[in-house]
């Protein structure tokens, strides 16, 4: 669990699998509001997909036992991120508000940052974006377009950070409470994905991180991921026994 | 020396990354923050921008979406979060739209073939709109208009237009709900579909309706699945379909069931709770007046017998859906569709699952069913669904004969969605004047005479009535959030479309309207004049402003009401299939067509986003594939990757073999929505269209295709490819090695559970 204490704002994101039904609407925001390239066949089938979050699907058991687990995976945003210290122009830091930032300007396409993630949620740009001309019509001008040879992966929509901010700091108040959501968790219909700010003790993630299904991905690596997730509950499951799952 | 931005870049960077190694030995922590020295490009969000709320019609049961806009581009649409159906959120269809609105393909100007063997040639709308008038002056009462089933004032002009012209309006819709309004109507006595208190419900039982992807209104449903796992009695679902949908992947219990056998299963679970007296004597009586026939020959074995469902699971999920005795809240709701009740005996299926409501007491109940309003205006009706498969066959065989003249055709793809058995092309080949609208071209508009580019949802007027509505009256106002978009090198519009309710009062001269912006008007006048509803105003400008600004009109106070229950159909309650004898080698599967989550019919498939969205299920993109048991394909020799033929008495097709374990053995099941002749760049000749190869079967009942009760034989073409998917794209991250996602059982912390898996874990590795 992440140790930060920001004067401000330390950004992060509660994941409830147990309400997560993997129906992609969360990838597919992210993929319009991001201008994340078009992941064409070829891409796909050449393992070379962009997708800043993306849902994964293990299956547990065989006919007619069996279960499909899904579970959404973004940048984790952590604290001690692997991703950073590994950068040699500073592309990626981490800024005063918990989020690591990636700087597409500074990137030099060394992709050391993707070597040092153990969560695989950076991705290089192999070819230049492309977009039929008059697709380019939906591009979101707050977010910049990434150039063959450079990183990218989530910001949690910093864009909407700064205009929300803007926003509160022209009409002098503070943030409130759920007012920004990143466009995967706007989109989400069950409320599985719950982004929000984990300094204020009475927001709703630092409620829901209470929860006693609260875990990180890959905590023996202690990287401090901004990212909780909330268990899945299954039923059938004896308490105390583990399960043994094949992904595919 | 001179030094490029990358080199530069470069240097600065390894002198800088040394100073983070040289501070990391005692320098202060603060100095360790490496701040950005400029303002970064997310840092200068630039330009205002609107957002302006609609009602998504084509592509959604009627939810409520903000759209946003800058400088007259639509740039993301996200769900409503003051509509009451989808209350904000969104499915992963909905800015796939926004490809739509911006197709490179999209159809630039109408259309004209001057022979039915020649090919489609520019023409001016002044061209087009004397050709259309050409066409109704010929028609002389032999006119078909043929929509997407249309909801609100559209659905109107189309009906109205037709009988002025003395012909019909017929829908269309591949995936029938024929069956599922008839058992709505027959056994709870409602004239619209009704809402689910999903989120208050401590039992979900549902069947064959995939109401988590794409079954109904997904939006809705997903946030009240969302509240229904909150609740602190965490709700339990079961979900009863031969293959592992979105739905049955989210179940506690999931049960596979034959296709075709899932009312017996429905009256196998009600057969146990009457047994055992899980309900009250005044519920069982009800449940008996709606089913006269009784409950013989559904007992527990025979029904685990015929359904191939072990008897305790029907015993486990009988006990959940009736209530646990030791608590108050026995809370339960039943709903089916989908392949359910596509089968010969739907009718009879889907009455039976609609009549366990009544077993439990759900109609009208919190947790249970919830009636739905008739509409707030006299003259538009709040149901809408497709013709019957018998009427599109009787129909299509007027067609053929040549009677009739005229057929207009919009917002449906007849082409791609009729099985190959009805012959559709000839029958379009035999009508002197079809006339297409659509954004991009589709397979039907490739058997067009004239062909007219329509402005989409985003573009236009219209209003919308939600089925199934949140259990009030609602009233989505649809209204333009875009003009007609410039082309970027400023030569034009990249379409000079018109919208289809306005072309058709255009033609009509005004008889029926002036415009549908004025349809609007007049309707948000209606329903200022009620002096009820969400928004207040003095004015009818205000009220006008007030209703745009929030997508619609909703009264909570207008609520539907449940009427006497009715009876179940039992005219037939065995399922039929068709015949493969003839087919050649291979083996035998039930076909079970699902519609995709991305595509749903097609009618996004000419998206890429839609197209390159992984199927929750398989991972898969851009193709059409087959799910079969793993382990049955194991035995057969099917490998992930094999190209199967697949093969039915009304045609064949070339798909992928993908084997996983969540489909009951001896079912293929296929996705919905690829195959198309037109389309284009995404969509042309890319994977196959399942729904061509349906034998023509139907509910005995309603005259519904059975598209579930299809059986095919299976033949390994010989051929592997690579599958495009995600699955396999990255490695798991397991929170313990076979444990990718942690699953904790009920009152279980995380920590005791990954406790236990670590422990079982080193009991594997030393065979403990």
């Amino acid at each position: 669990m992440t140790s930060a204490n920001f004067g401000g704002h330390n950004w992060g994101m509660v994941v409830d699998i147990d309400k997560c039904i993997g129906c992609q609407a969360c990838v597919i925001a992210c993929q319009a509001e991001n201008n994340v390239p078009l992941n064409t066949q070829d891409r796909v089938e050449r393992g070379r997909s962009i997708s800043w979050i993306r849902i994964e699907r293990y299956w547990e058991g065989d006919f007619p036992d069996t279960k499909a687990r899904f579970i959404p995976i973004m940048c984790q945003h952590c604290e001690n991120a692997p991703c950073e210290p590994v950068c040699p122009v500073f592309a990626t830091y981490h800024n005063s508000e918990g989020l690591n930032v990636q700087v597409y300007n500074r990137c030099v396409g060394t992709r050391y940052c993707a070597n040092g993630c153990p969560y695989i949620v950076r991705f290089f740009n192999y070819w230049e974006p492309v977009w039929p001309e008059t697709l380019r019509n939906h591009l979101n001008p707050d977010v910049t377009v990434r150039s063959r040879g450079i990183m990218e992966k989530c910001s949690f929509c910093v864009h909407r950070i700064r205009r929300a901010t803007r926003t509160a700091r022209s009409q002098d108040r503070q943030l409130l409470d759920g007012e920004i959501q990143t466009a995967c968790s706007s989109a989400c219909p069950t409320s599985a994905l719950n982004f929000g700010n984990f300094n204020d003790p009475n927001s709703k993630v630092s409620t829901m991180r209470k929860d006693q299904r609260h875990y990180t991905l890959l905590d023996q690596f202690a990287t401090e991921p901004n990212v909780i997730y909330l268990a899945k509950v299954d039923t059938d499951r004896k308490v105390g026994a583990g399960e043994a799952a094949s992904h595919g | 020396m001179k030094l490029n931005r990358r080199e530069f870049l470069a240097l600065t960077g390894k002198t800088a990354a040394g100073s983070v190694i040289f501070a990391a030995c005692g320098l202060p922590e603060r100095e360790l923050i490496v701040q950005s020295p400029v303002e970064l490009p997310e840092d200068l969000v630039r330009g205002e921008d609107a957002w302006y709320a609609t009602s998504m019609g084509d592509f959604t049961n009627g939810d409520g979406v903000l759209v946003r806009v800058m400088q007259g581009r639509a740039k993301k649409i996200e769900g409503n979060p003051d509509h009451p159906v989808n209350r904000g959120k969104s499915t992963a269809r909905y800015d796939s739209v926004l490809q739509l609105l911006y197709h490179p393909d999209r159809i630039s100007d109408p259309m004209l073939r001057y022979s039915k063997a020649g090919n489609l040639v520019g023409i001016s709308w002044e061209q087009a709109e004397a050709r259309f008038q050409e066409a109704l002056a010929n028609a002389n009462g032999s006119l078909t208009v043929v929509t997407n089933p249309l909801r609100g004032h559209l659905g109107s002009v189309a009906t109205n237009f037709a009988a002025k012209y003395s012909g019909k309006h017929m829908a269309f819709d591949p995936i029938e709900q024929g069956v599922l309004h008839r058992a709505v109507k027959s056994v709870l006595g409602q004239d619209q579909l009704p809402t689910f208190d999903i989120a208050n419900a401590n039992t979900v039982l549902s069947f064959g309706a995939d109401w988590l992807g794409t079954w109904g209104s997904p939006a809705q449903f997903g946030v009240k699945y969302g509240e229904f796992r909150s609740q602190r009695s965490r709700g339990y679902l079961i979900h009863a379909e031969p293959r592992m949908s979105l739905t049955a992947a989210a179940a506690d219990l999931w049960l596979a069931p034959r296709p075709g056998t899932e009312g017996d299963l429905a009256l196998g679970i009600a057969s146990v709770i009457v047994d055992e007296k899980l309900v009250s004597s005044d519920n069982i009586a009800a449940f008996n007046a709606a089913l006269p026939s009784g409950l013989a020959g559904y007992s527990l074995a025979e029904v685990a017998a015929r359904t191939d469902v072990p008897t305790e699971r029907i015993e486990k999920a009988a006990r959940h859906f009736a209530g646990s005795p030791s608590t108050d809240d026995k809370s339960a709701v039943a709903f089916g569709g989908g392949s359910a009740g596509a089968h010969t005996n739907g009718s009879f299926i889907l009455g039976a699952i609609y009549a366990l409501n009544l077993l439990v007491g759900a109609v009208g109940a919190s947790g249970g069913v919830t009636p739905n309003p008739g509409s707030a205006f006299s003259d538009i009706s709040a149901s809408a669904t497709g013709a019957s498969f018998k009427a599109w066959e009787e129909e299509l065989a007027e067609w053929r004969a040549g009677n009739v003249e005229t057929v207009i055709i919009r917002g449906t793809d007849i082409v791609h969605g009729m099985p190959n058995s009805v012959a559709i092309r000839e029958a379009l080949d035999s009508v002197p004047n079809v006339i297409a609208f659509g954004a991009v071209l589709d397979d039907t508009m490739g058997y067009a005479d004239l062909v007219l580019p329509e402005l989409t949802f985003l573009e236009t007027w219209g209003t919308d009535i939600p089925e199934p509505g949140p259990g009030y009256q609602v009233v989505g106002i649809q209204q333009p959030v875009v003009g007609p978009t410039i082309s970027r090198d400023e030569s034009g519009l990249i379409s000079n479309a018109r919208g289809f309710g306005d072309t058709l009062l255009s033609m009509a001269g005004g008889s029926l309207g002036s415009s549908m912006e004025r349809l609007v008007a007049d309707a948000v006048s209606e329903l200022h004049d009620t002096r009820q509803g969400s928004v207040t105003a003095s004015s009818s400008a205000l009220f006008t402003n007030g209703v745009l600004q929030r997508g619609g009109w909703w009264d909570t106070g207008e609520k539907g009401t449940s009427s006497s229950a009715g009876k179940v159909s039992t005219a037939n309650k065995n399922a039929g299939y068709s015949d493969t004898n003839s087919l050649g080698t291979g083996d035998d599967f039930n076909l079970v067509p699902f519609q995709s989550n991305s595509l749903l019919d097609g009618r996004l498939a000419s998206t890429p986003w839609a197209q390159q969205t992984p199927d929750p299920i398989s991972s898969a993109s851009w193709s059409t594939w087959a799910e079969i048991n793993s382990k049955q394909a194991e035995d057969l020799g099917i490998r992930q990757g094999d190209v199967l033929l697949v093969r039915s008495t009304s045609g064949e097709i070339e798909v992928l073999a993908y084997p996983h374990p969540g489909v009951r053995p001896g079912v293929i099941g296929i996705p919905i929505g690829q195959g198309h002749e037109e389309g284009g760049r995404w969509a042309e000749g890319r994977g196959a269209n399942v729904l061509s190869i349906l034998v023509d079967q139907k509910d005995s009942e309603t005259g519904a295709l059975a598209w579930a009760a299809t059986k095919v034989r299976v033949q390994r073409a010989g051929r592997r490819v690579k599958v495009p998917k995600f699955e396999g794209e990255v490695e798991a991250r397991p929170v313990e090695p076979g444990v990718p996602v942690l699953v904790v059982g009920p009152g279980e912390t995380a920590e005791e559970a990954e406790i236990a898996n670590h422990h079982e874990y080193q009991g594997s590795l030393f065979n403990d």
